[in-house]
Formats: structure tokens, C-alpha cells, sequence
């Protein structure tokens, strides 16, 4: 690996990923054109979303609870280490997990010019993620605490000390990072099983605290912090370092807390701090690098080893096992599918209990009926969209199906079980768990028996409807678009598709209980729903289900073998 | 043991016709080889022949299965290697191959013997209980084969197989296609080395633009073995008498050029160059 460095060759292999990244300069038609800018759109609506929210906690920290370094410190220490997350993340996958020993072979550079062409591609992403992720708190911040201009330079100098600082720390977390992820690799249900615990925990504190912010929404007036919990806040904070020396450094000054000799202090302790991380950094990385690019030349992939058994299994079986397998095997599918059926539950409960505090406190409990139904049907619609790529998925091996003497009606027939089992079991726990709360005590019998057999009733009927719609919809516009591991590259129209279908019953029907269960509905003599009885609703939203369901099975299985034979590959 | 007439497919979309008119018939114990240029129609063929792509008209039958109407006993007579060796690489190679044996309904203990055996044969071993994935491309190829040949096809569809094949594994190939043939059943491939074709098959047809323009013997006939790669340039439209016999030259002679004349025998025998 010794040698000159050739910064011409740095700069090619630089040139060179850019471009297998974002694709050349060719001129793109107008449907892209407009898919990217409603991908730009987006995502400006939901930075602005973020943005709102910031603007909020601003407010309840710096204006309310008077505790301004505390929140800046706050600020550096949860945007320094999410950072450092996303650092470490982008160079295990850029500098351990990209295959470079092919480049290595291939092309005739140097180690060395790949690490550094990599790494430069890294610093500048994380200078990217870093800017988006602290410019909108310190912005906000500057702009409720109506900060001076010179303060706005504080705050870009912060962020490039704390861009290359994370960056130093990704570097060196990275190394233990891969060693981790190469035991636990193959671990299929292991990592699954993290990956349930993870989504339910971030999707938990999400919702807590943005029950918090509506709570303070609701009620300016009342202190959301009790005086306790400020000193708290206050002790904590208060010897958090390094991040108070990033918060001392953005407006110790104006603040009061600091001289000019003390910022001077406060830079050269960051600095350090800094030179100190690269320097490790620099040592740790290039070590292990260039034993994984070499590793890789010698020992190429390393793969799950598993000894199975050489014994018959019937045609269903076996087309079920390889589609569990498949799904099981790839950490995208997994988690798109069996993480969030499996963690649907929870999020329901949590969704249902935010809407229904929010909602009750609004406009009475009237409205728990509506909201149960139509989260479960949202959360349906998230899981079941997976089937909307039932065919895609296939890849390169859609031949298989084609070649394999099992009737295509078999083949579809045992992904829609797969599917509708997954699918049913996750809607079984989810109303239980619903049920067995709200029609408790405990959550004040918000819901009756009646309401929760109903909303079970309807939730799987819908299972079934949408899983053959998402199935039938992927038979009409397959894409067989797969990265080089033969997985789907993104997900395609079709899920886009049966998110906005699912969306529609999970808002209409939620939406016609919920009005229902206020306002009588009188046709002639017959009373039709009143409050609290709804039975006659819950009966004709189930002929609305069952007329989808008739449909889309139709859609699905009706000249089914005619459809499938016309897919081309 | 296949039977091909009048095979038709356009592509949808395409006003060009991808296979025109096509016939042909396939015996038991022969390997037939399958010609063509680039884009000739020869894989369009194939896939047709193995119910991945639907044709326009035309019918095809396998052991007396017709494609579309008996699908699946059709198919089950059939065993088919793709050009792209593409299997479900998330699975292990055992797991791969236990799952067509699973499809084609193939005995536990008739397979546990086959499974072994063609291990052997392919030096898989060591390779069947791990991922797909992690498979080198000659590898992937023969548990693409080991998975076809499970169920002992009669027959047995191979597109353009030695592509991008070591020396080694093409050998092991050839060495099965023989084998398989010698039991009754029929191979049937589409290449582009007319060397192989040419010491391999028992007949050949060459393709060119959708349409099958010749059908020949090569077993037992000199002449048309001799005449292989001259027939196959002047149907292919692409004759030129230099380019052709700058071709035949290069089969049949050594075109490496001399090297320049320099120290290097002085220095492999031990000595030094001289010093400048």
C-alpha cells in the first residue's frame, strides 16, 4: 500500500463515485422531472413539519423554562451524536461493505487513493447531513432568542467543527461497528428481532413526545417542566461536556456566561478535542481499511451457512418456505414486512391512545370508535403494501415461475396465504390489544365488545381485499428493477399505489363512524345509528368490505394464469 | 421428444417479428445445437420452448405435452439452464436445489442420491450448505445445472451455457451433456463457439433474423462439419471472404505473433542483463 499519491487519480476515482452515485448529466423527461420535484416537495413539507416542531421546543425550553445553555447544550449533544450515527453508518457502508477490493483489482490505484477519494466523499456527506440537521435548531433558536448577525457565523463555524468532529468519531466507531455486524450478519431472527424492539422504541418516544408538544399546544399557559425537573435538567446539562463547550461557544457571550478569554478557551478545548479524534481517526481507519480491502481480495463474500435436510416437502410447502426464506434473509424485507407486522400492535396502541386523547379531549369519546378503525386499517395498509411487490421482488428469478411446472394460480395462491397469515395474526394481536384496553377500565370503556368485533371483523376483511389488490396490481405493472444482491432497488408505483387506496377506506371509513356516532342518522323511520349504536354502520361498512373483497379477489384470481403468462421478463 | 411448428412471436410493442415461422423436431438421445447471431431469435426461442415468454402462433410440444395446453406435464419433462445462471441467492445451494426437487416432486431418497452425486461431480461439497450469494459465477452455474438436472429431464434446455465458463467447469458440462444423452434423453443448447457445436452436437440449426434458415447433421457428416463456420457466416449475412479466412486461419493455426528479439532467453537462463 506505500507509494506516491496521485491527487489526478484521487480526483478520477472522486469523479468516478459521484457518478455511480447520482447517475450522469443526461437529459431526464418531463415524468422525471416531475417525479423529482415531488420528491423536492416532500421533502420541504416535511423538513417545514420539522422545522414547526423545533420552533416549539425552542419555545418551551428557551422563552418558558428559561434555560437557554441548557437547551443549546441539549441541542449539541443530540445532533452531535445523531450525527455521529449517520457518520458511522455512511463509512461502514462506503469504506467497509462497497466491494473497493474489485476497484482495487481493476483499476491501477493505490489503496491509499481509494481510502482518500472515499473519504473525502464521506466528509462532504456528513458536512451535508450536518448542516441539515443543526442549521434549522440554531436558525430557530437565533430567531426566538432574536440573536444578533454575528451569532449566525457562531453557528456555521459550530457546525463544521462538529461536521468534522462526528465525522472523527464515525471514523473510529465504525471498526467495532462492522465487527458487530458481521456477527450478528446472518442472524436473521436475532436482527429482527432488534429491529422490532427499535422500530416500537423509536416509534414510542416519537409519539410521547409529540404528545407532549400537543399537550403544550393545547394549554400554553401550563408549565411543562416542573420546577424539579428544571434542576434537574440544570445539574445534567450543566456538566455535560464537551457539548456545553459547543453550546458556551454559540452564545456564552451573549449570555453572559462567558469572557472573551473563556471563548478562547472554549475553541481551543474543542480543537483539541478535534485534532485529538482525527488523529485516532486517521491511525484506526487506514489500519483496518486496508486489511478489509485486502481481506476482500483474498476471502471474497462472506455468506450464511446453513445445513438443510434432503427431504420432500409438498409443492405449497416448499413455495411457502422459499418466499419465508427470501423475505426472512433480506434485512430490507424484513423489516419492511415482518418487522412491521410484528411491531403493529404496539404501534396502534400508541397511535390509538395519542388520537384518542387528543381526540376525546376535543370533542368527547364519541370519536374512539372512528379513530380505532382508522388507524388499524392505516397500519393494515403499511404492512399489507409489501404484497404489492409480490412479482417485482422475483427479480432475475422471475424465469423460475415461469419455467417451474406448478400452475401460476398455485404460485400466486401460496404468497397470498403467506401474506394473509402474516397480515391476520398481526390484526389479531393488534385488536386484541386494543380491545383488552379500551374496553377495560383501564381505558375508561371507551369501546364496546360490539365495536371491537366489528373493527376485527372489518380490519381482516380488508386484509384479504387489499393483500389480493396489492398482488393483483403487481401481476399488471411488475418491475423487475433489482440491485446486484437481487433485491428490489426502491419500492415501486404499485406500493405508492395501494398506500393511497388503503389510506382512502382507513379516512372513509374511520371518518363515517366517527361523524355516525354524533350525528343520528334517520332514513325515513328507520334509525339507522345513534350514539353508541352503531351496529347497523358496522354492518353496512362490512358489505362495502365484502364488495372489496369480492372485487379484488376477482381481480386477482380471475384469469389469473392469462395475466400472469403475459408478464414479460 | 420436442416438437416445434411454425413458431411465431412478435414483441409487444415491436413491429418486428422476434421468431417467424419456425419448425423443428428434436430425437431422443441427441444433442441439437441452436445458431444465431446476436439477436438472431434464438433465445426467444427458448424461452417460448419453456413457457417463459407466450407466442403468437404456432405450437410446441414436449414428450407429446403441447406447452400451452399441458403446461405442466410439459414442463415437467423439462429442465432449463438460463444464460444469466440467476437463482435465489438468498438460499443455500441445498436448499436451492431441494426446493426444484420439491416442484418437480423428485423422492427423498432419490434425490439425497442425486444431490450427492452431482456434489461430487461439480465439486460442491463444501459449497452446498452455504448462501447462493457468496457463489463464484461458475459455481452459480452448476447449481443452475444441478437444479435442472434433478429430476432427470428428457430434456434438457441449456442457453448459451459455457458463457463466461473456466476450462474446468465447461469440461464437467460437456462430460454431463454426453452423459445425459447417452441415457435416452435429449440436450438441447444455443451457443455461439461453433468450435464446440461442432465436435459436440448431432445436429445443428442456424437461426438469422427470427427465421431458421438451415438444418443439418453434423454426426457422420464430414462435409457438413468441415462446412460449419463457412455456413454459419454466409447465413448470418455476414461473409466476407478475408474476414472469413482470417476466421478459418485463426482456428486452425497459431496467430500469436514472434516476439521482438531481446535478452530475455540470456536472463531466464540465469543471467544478467548487461549494465548500460
Amino acid at each position: 500500500m506505500k507509494g506516491e499519491i496521485s491527487f489526478a487519480r484521487v480526483k478520477t476515482l472522486f469523479r468516478l463515485d459521484l457518478k455511480s452515485r447520482f447517475g450522469t448529466t443526461h437529459k431526464r423527461g418531463v415524468k422525471y422531472r416531475i417525479s423529482q420535484g415531488m420528491n423536492a416537495l416532500f421533502f420541504l413539507a416535511i423538513y417545514a413539519v420539522l422545522i414547526l416542531g423545533m420552533y416549539f421546543l425552542t419555545n418551551i425550553f428557551v422563552e418558558r423554562s428559561k434555560m437557554t445553555l441548557e437547551f443549546l447544550t441539549l441541542i449539541s449533544l443530540a445532533t452531535i451524536v445523531l450525527a455521529s450515527a449517520i457518520a458511522t453508518g455512511n463509512i461502514v457502508k462506503n469504506l467497509y461493505q462497497n466491494g473497493d477490493n474489485e476497484m482495487l483489482l481493476r483499476f491501477p490505484v493505490s489503496g491509499k487513493e481509494i481510502l482518500l477519494a472515499k473519504s473525502i466523499y464521506c466528509l462532504l456527506h456528513n458536512l451535508v447531513v450536518c448542516v441539515l440537521l443543526m442549521l434549522p435548531f440554531y436558525v430557530t433558536f437565533g430567531a426566538v432568542t432574536k440573536a444578533p448577525v454575528g451569532d449566525y457565523f457562531s453557528y456555521i463555524g459550530v457546525i463544521i467543527l462538529s461536521s468534522i468532529v462526528t465525522f472523527a468519531i464515525g471514523n473510529i466507531l465504525a471498526v467495532p461497528a462492522v465487527k458487530l455486524i458481521n456477527i450478528f450478519k446472518n442472524k436473521f431472527v436475532v436482527v429482527l428481532v432488534l429491529t422490532i424492539i427499535l422500530v416500537c422504541g423509536i416509534f414510542v418516544a416519537y409519539l410521547l413526545t409529540l404528545s407532549q408538544i400537543l399537550t403544550y399546544l393545547r394549554d400554553s399557559k401550563q408549565d411543562i417542566f416542573s420546577p424539579e425537573m428544571v434542576e434537574k435538567y440544570r445539574a445534567f446539562f450543566g456538566g455535560a461536556y464537551p457539548f456545553k463547550w459547543y453550546a458556551e461557544l454559540v452564545s456564552g457571550r451573549r449570555l453572559g456566561t462567558l469572557n472573551a478569554g473563556g471563548l478562547a478557551l472554549r475553541f481551543l478545548y474543542i480543537f483539541l478535542m478535534t485534532a485529538a479524534l482525527s488523529v485516532a481517526a486517521y491511525f484506526i481507519t487506514s489500519r483496518a481499511y486496508y486489511r478489509t480491502i485486502l481481506y476482500g481480495v483474498a476471502s471474497g463474500k462472506s455468506t450464511v451457512s446453513r445445513k438443510a435436510k434432503d427431504k420432500q416437502m409438498s409443492v405449497t410447502r416448499a413455495l411457502l418456505t422459499k418466499e419465508f426464506y427470501l423475505i426472512l434473509r433480506s434485512f430490507n424485507y424484513s423489516f419492511e414486512y415482518l418487522a412491521m407486522a410484528c411491531a403493529a400492535p404496539i404501534m396502534v396502541f400508541f397511535c390509538n391512545r395519542l388520537a384518542a386523547t387528543m381526540g376525546t379531549d376535543t370533542v368527547g369519546g364519541a370519536i374512539m370508535p372512528g379513530i380505532t378503525i382508522m388507524v388499524i386499517i392505516i397500519f393494515i395498509t403499511v404492512t399489507v403494501s409489501f404484497a404489492s411487490t409480490c412479482i417485482s421482488r422475483e427479480g432475475n428469478c422471475f424465469y423460475m415461475t415461469k419455467v417451474m411446472p406448478v400452475s401460476f394460480r398455485s404460485q400466486v395462491l401460496a404468497k397470498f396465504l403467506l401474506y394473509s397469515v402474516v397480515a391476520t395474526i398481526s390484526v389479531v394481536l393488534t385488536c386484541l390489544v386494543t380491545g383488552i384496553v379500551y374496553t377495560s377500565d383501564a381505558g375508561e370503556k371507551a369501546l364496546s365488545a360490539v365495536d371491537m368485533a366489528a373493527i376485527w371483523g372489518i380490519s381482516e376483511i380488508l386484509v384479504i381485499s387489499l393483500t389480493s389488490l396489492s398482488m393483483a396490481v403487481d401481476i399488471k405493472w411488475p418491475t423487475f428493477n433489482v440491485s446486484g444482491d437481487g433485491e428490489l432497488v426502491s419500492a415501486n408505483k404499485n406500493v405508492a399505489i395501494m398506500l393511497v387506496v388503503g389510506f382512502f377506506f382507513a379516512i372513509a371509513f374511520g371518518a363515517v363512524v366517527m361523524v355516525t356516532n354524533f350525528l343520528p342518522l334517520k332514513i325515513g323511520d328507520w334509525m339507522v345509528s345513534s350514539r353508541g349504536n352503531l351496529g347497523n354502520i358496522y354492518l353496512m361498512l362490512t358489505l362495502v368490505s365484502l364488495l372489496l373483497l369480492a372485487g379484488s379477489l376477482s381481480a386477482l384470481f380471475v384469469n389469473l394464469d392469462k395475466r400472469y403468462n403475459k408478464i414479460m421478463w | 421428444m420436442l416438437k416445434v411448428e411454425h413458431l411465431k412471436k412478435i414483441y409487444p410493442k415491436s413491429d418486428r417479428v422476434a421468431v417467424d415461422d419456425i419448425s423443428f423436431e428434436l430425437r431422443p438421445g441427441e444433442i441439437f445445437g441452436f445458431l444465431g447471431q446476436n439477436g438472431a431469435g434464438k433465445s426467444t426461442t427458448i424461452k417460448c420452448l419453456t413457457g417463459i415468454l407466450p407466442f403468437d402462433s404456432g405450437t410446441i410440444e414436449i414428450c407429446g405435452y403441447d406447452i400451452v395446453k399441458e403446461p405442466i406435464k410439459a414442463k415437467m419433462n423439462m429442465g432449463y439452464v438460463p444464460d444469466n445462471h440467476s437463482v435465489y441467492e438468498k438460499l443455500t445451494g441445498r436448499e436451492y436445489v431441494n426446493f426444484v426437487a420439491d416442484l418437480y416432486k423428485v423422492p427423498t431418497e432419490l434425490r439425497r442420491k442425486r444431490i450427492k452425486e452431482f456434489a461430487e461431480k461439480f465439486k460442491l461439497e463444501a459449497a452446498m450448505d452455504r448462501q447462493i450469494a457468496g457463489y463464484s459465477h461458475g459455481m452459480k452455474q452448476k447449481i443452475c445445472i444441478m437444479a435442472a438436472l434433478i429430476h432427470e429431464p428428457k430434456l434438457w434446455v441449456l442457453d448459451e451455457p459455457m458463457m463466461g465458463l473456466d476450462p474446468q467447469s465447461t469440461a464437467e458440462i460437456i462430460a454431463h451433456m454426453r452423459e445425459h444423452c447417452a441415457k435416452g434423453n435429449t440436450v438441447f443448447f444455443s451457443s455461439h463457439n461453433l468450435d464446440l457445436v461442432k465436435k459436440l452436437c448431432h445436429r445443428v440449426a442456424i437461426v438469422n433474423n427470427g427465421h431458421l434458415v438451415d438444418l443439418f447433421d453434423l454426426a457422420g457428416n464430414e462435409a457438413n462439419k468441415a462446412n460449419l463456420e463457412e455456413k454459419f457466416f454466409r447465413i448470418t449475412g455476414t461473409y466476407e471472404r478475408r474476414l472469413f479466412e482470417d476466421y478459418a486461419a485463426q482456428e486452425s493455426e497459431d496467430m500469436r505473433p514472434d516476439l521482438p528479439a531481446h535478452d530475455d532467453d540470456a536472463s531466464l537462463n540465469g543471467d544478467k542483463p548487461a549494465e548500460e
